[in-house]
């Protein structure tokens, strides 16, 4: 769980203290911000053995409600 | 748009290495058992028509991307909520190469490392190559994806003693269904998944080129898919073909005398590197012209991230992923792949013949 803290961290810090040098426009920071938090949030989850349910279960469930997939 | 230009070779190239990605690991028709090279046939000039389709819509669209002919022919609002859907596609597909590799690797290769650091090392150095651009991409695929056909000529030739060639037959044990099932599925992976070249396409410098490089490279992939399929069954047998995990790893270990077994796992890095990187410049690059922003690269971290993690969350283990690649991905791959591209060349070609007065 550290290690993953550390990784997202280092990651975070470099690139956003080089998008506010840089000044760039609010919607760059808004959705960097955006992925690098639902990894953050997943990957803690992940760690934590406490695995949500993914994106395969949910478009396979799609499918199914379509009757597309048996 | 970046204003890079690259050369009809290297668009070849990088649809071969595409093509090629994971398909090294997983073979997509297998399913038809020892008729699967029926399945790459069938499935192949259904690959080529999907291909030929997507050079005909950037034909029609020279200098727009994906994003672009999206807001163009759905509007702004309905386009910009299609090319979001494609960002996601790109991204996940992305992940589930990932995962294929890191599977692989963390199987046959290196059993003691934990998969997320094979993959997180993968794309650092996918994350590299995406940040230098298409251009680079392109040139690091004219100088690896040769090796693949040699590569490919090298294990088969090296088994040609250990060969029962008979081991494809009978044909059509089980009718044609199972066939046709597994044509689907190689239409689908891989074939349809060029789509996000789409994204690429008008970097192209000769555009007259387009339909010649993509029918080319079509041609050369079902060539090699052939002589694959043909060198794993006639050494494997058709049993042990279906039931291995990964089938070409697999032969590479009974070459007598020698050990090429890192072939396949250089095969996969050329091939799976190339597959990850125009996915994921594809989803940054569709990102940066849906949000206006100038410069992809600002995103690629970011997407790069993302799509290791989702690489680690998607599947819980091998089994499912393999189960889900089969089941479940050619039906919610059409959309993308059949669907939306079938509606953009009819708008397309429509639009078209209202420029020219023809309508």
């Amino acid at each position: 769980m550290v290690i993953v803290l550390i990784v997202f961290a280092i990651l975070g810090f470099y690139d956003l203290s080089g998008f506010i040098k840089r000044r760039e426009p609010a919607k760059v920071i808004v959705i960097y911000t955006f992925f690098m938090s639902v990894s953050l949030v997943v990957s803690l989850l992940l760690t934590a053995d406490k695995r949500p349910s993914s994106p395969a279960e949910w478009i396979e469930w799609m499918l199914k409600m379509i009757g597309v997939v048996k | 748009m970046e204003n890079t230009k690259i050369s009809s070779i290297q668009l070849f190239l990088l649809n071969i290495g595409f093509l090629y990605g994971s398909t090294v690991i997983l073979s997509p028709a297998i399913s038809a058992r020892n008729d699967a090279w029926l399945a790459v046939i069938l499935g192949g000039l259904g690959g080529a028509l999907l291909v030929w389709m997507y050079a005909s819509i950037a034909l029609l669209n020279p200098t727009k991307t994906l994003v672009g002919i999206l807001k163009d022919r759905f509007g702004k609002y309905i386009g910009t909520l299609i090319a979001i859907l494609y960002i996601w596609y790109f991204i996940h597909l992305a992940s589930l190469v990932f995962r294929n590799f890191g599977e692989f690797i963390a199987t046959v290769t290196f059993p003691e490392t934990p998969m997320v650091v094979v993959i997180a090392i993968f794309a650092a150095l996918v994350l590299y190559g995406v940040n230098s651009g298409i251009e680079v991409m392109s040139r690091l695929s004219e100088l690896f994806v040769p090796f693949i056909p040699v590569t490919a000529l090298i294990t088969s030739l090296s088994l040609i003693t250990t060969r029962d060639i008979t081991a494809f037959l009978p044909l059509l044990e089980d009718g044609l269904a199972p066939v046709l099932n597994a044509a689907l599925g190689f239409v689908t992976f891989p074939f349809g998944e060029t789509i996000v070249f789409l994204m690429v396409f008008p970097h192209l410098n000769k555009k007259e080129n387009l339909k010649k490089i993509t029918a080319f490279s079509v041609i050369v992939f079902i060539v090699l898919s052939l002589l694959i399929f043909f060198r794993c069954i006639t050494v494997l047998g058709q049993d042990l073909l279906y039931r291995a995990a990964f089938s070409p790893h697999l032969t590479a270990l009974l070459i007598p005398g020698a050990n090429v077994e890192p072939l396949i796992d250089i095969n996969l890095l050329i091939g799976g590197g190339i597959k990850i990187s125009i996915c994921i410049y594809a989803a940054a690059k569709a990102l940066s012209q849906v949000f206006g922003i100038g410069d992809y690269r600002k995103l690629v971290t970011a997407v790069t991230t993302f799509s290791v993690v989702l690489s680690v969350w998607v599947y819980e283990n091998q089994l499912e992923m393999f189960e889900w690649a089969q089941k479940v991905w050619p039906y919610y791959s059409i959309p993308f792949q059949v669907v939306i591209p079938f509606i953009l060349i009819i708008l397309s070609l429509k639009k078209g013949k209202i420029m020219t007065g023809n309508y």
